[in-house]
């Protein structure tokens, strides 16, 4: 009886929670899309950096057999996928409608988590009406305005809502969402999907539960914790809670400020002569200081890296990086300096490297002079000079004027030969209408 | 860019400006035109066919993607493929695509979509 009355107020005082995920349908195909009706109702596949395999797809192309991680010069001759439409991977596209589809769902629900660049967790917990209809009408307010088709899956946990929008991406006949707060639903669900699909639960994980037994979702939602945790240590023991109903996991606020700025890329093709590979961390360099100079920021350490590529059979791997502490600027000359005086130690003859970079990290405001002690003449002469560089590449367009050392042809650069335009964020490449 | 020619009003020589504290910031077109909301698509127009509605080849439009269609508007639309802009007219119960006053106006039917309202304009080589 006393239970049973502390249970109730209990109810009243502590609202349910709700987590909701969203996730875009082929989110980098359907962006391609928005731009470009003629692709429609047609088979489209994005590829990868350097135009390598296929990393997304829409349904059409999914039917005719590409799965993800084909290779695209492997599969482009085969007569059956003629009427594929192929792409580069057009991120600075993909990021622009990314924040469309985050401002949308920011303006509608109390707290959105980006996830990733196309799944955004929703807290929707005590929102009054309908949630279905809520959803749907989240589902709706996306796809009319930030154009990119969704579907939404929600629970009382974020591994529950992360199932469960794996179940409404599944099912055609559930119209785009799925609610499995209701434990009666979820397990109906949980006896016959495989523990695999659980989110957190992937390859070695799941074979490890798979030959202990433990082979759909309900199974291991009803195997004794002590076992779990021997199985797949606390991270496992966490899934397990979370499943249950019993939120571990919560909103994760994401900080404003980088607290680095990259620039990585594979080659278009090996790179096996020094001053080809001086050329490319030059480059990654000045771009990454250009990032930095836009945001108005500095760094205080580098890291260059550089290695071969690491699937390539019969072939010699290395790999090598290197961190060291610098005095904080955001100076294309003295960055690259820096980064080329580093690289030199790390590269062999006789490798194909296929893969560097650049990490620019201890990110701070560039006006903060913390080693007022070192000030020099030269620090003057470059604050006056990048800005003149950045207008100047702003105003004509990219690397007008550049550092000699960036190289000019660039023969190692990144192959993109079946780019789309940047639609919404140049210019020069805006979506076109006819008045006709 | 802050100081790019050198001179905001602020730093005189001679004797101190008077508009040292009233200085404003330049104009900010891209705050007037919204075009950080979620919902603003810039669109270049190709063809003379609008105009008679102020439009012409070569004018950025600003087309918003979540104001609803209003009979009279100029709206992006997609028709079989094509990215199209023309007025929208509702006429006996039913939508128009009205491409420019001397042609025939297409019916809007379902495999036509009505993707954004133009809110406005912008040409630079008046």
């Amino acid at each position: 009886m006393g239970h049973s009355v502390w249970s109730c107020s209990y109810e009243r005082i502590a609202m349910k929670l709700v987590y909701g995920l969203i996730d875009a349908n082929s989110f980098y195909c359907s962006c391609e899309r928005v731009f470009q009706p003629r692709l429609r109702q047609l088979p489209v596949v994005v590829l990868s950096n350097n135009d390598g395999c296929a990393i997304a797809r829409t349904a059409e192309a999914k039917v005719l057999g590409i799965k993800m991680g084909d290779p695209w010069h492997l599969i482009r001759k085969r007569p059956e996928l003629a009427g594929v439409e192929w792409f580069s991977s057009n991120y600075a596209l993909y990021g622009d409608m990314s924040r469309r589809m985050y401002q949308v769902l920011a303006e509608r629900v109390p707290r959105v988590e980006p996830y990733s660049i196309d799944e955004m967790f929703l807290d929707l917990t005590g929102l009054p009406g309908d949630l279905t209809e809520r959803c749907q009408s989240l589902r709706e307010d996306v796809r009319r305005i930030a154009k990119i088709p969704t579907c939404i899956g929600w629970g009382p946990t974020k591994t529950i809502a992360k199932l469960a929008n794996s179940i409404a991406k599944g099912g055609p006949t559930l119209g785009g969402i799925c609610d499995l707060t209701d434990q009666k639903i979820r397990r109906r669900y949980y006896e016959v999907l495989s523990v695999a699909e659980v989110w957190g639960i992937g390859g070695k994980r799941a074979s490890k539960l798979e030959r202990a037994g433990y082979r759909t979702i309900q199974d291991f939602v009803d195997a004794p914790v002590r076992e779990v945790r021997g199985l797949l240590t606390v991270v496992g023991e966490r899934v397990q809670s979370e499943l249950r109903g019993i939120s571990c996991l919560s909103f994760v606020e994401v900080s404003a400020i980088r607290k680095s700025v990259a620039c990585t890329r594979s080659f278009g093709r090996p790179i096996t002569v020094w001053h080809e590979m001086r050329e490319a961390i030059a480059n990654y360099t000045a771009r990454a200081s250009e990032k930095l100079r836009q945001q108005g920021l500095q760094a205080g350490s580098i890291t260059v890296f550089l290695h071969t590529n690491p699937h390539a059979k019969n072939e010699l791997w290395h790999g090598d990086q290197k961190t060291i502490q610098i005095k904080p600027t955001n100076d294309t000359m003295a960055m690259i300096a820096q980064a080329v005086r580093m690289l030199k130690p790390l590269w062999r003859d006789g490798y194909r490297y296929t893969k560097a970079g650049v990490m620019l990290n201890n990110i701070e405001p560039a006006n903060e002079r913390t080693n007022q002690l070192f000030y020099s003449r030269s620090d003057e002469r470059s604050k006056m000079l990048m800005p003149v560089l950045d207008m100047l590449n702003a105003r004509y367009g990219r690397n007008t004027i550049s550092p000699l050392a960036i190289g000019i042809t660039h023969p190692w650069a990144t192959r993109s030969k079946l780019l789309s335009r940047q639609f919404t964020t140049k210019i020069e490449e805006l979506m076109t209408a006819k008045a006709w | 860019m802050a100081s790019g020619d050198g001179y905001n009003g602020e730093n005189t020589t001679g004797f101190a400006s008077p508009a040292r504290d009233s200085l404003e910031g330049t104009v900010d077109l891209s705050a007037v035109l919204d075009l950080r909301s979620p919902s603003r698509y810039p669109v270049r127009v190709r063809g003379d066919a609008l105009n008679q509605r102020g439009i012409r080849h070569g004018d950025i439009l600003i087309a918003d993607a979540a104001a609803p269609p209003v009979s009279g508007r100029v709206v992006v639309a997609m028709i079989h493929g094509d990215v199209v802009v023309c007025e929208l007219v509702y006429k006996g119960q039913q939508w128009w695509l009205q491409p420019s006053r001397n042609d025939p106006a297409v019916c809007v039917s379902d495999d036509i979509e009505i993707w954004a309202t133009v809110s406005g304009l912008v040409r630079t080589n008046v």
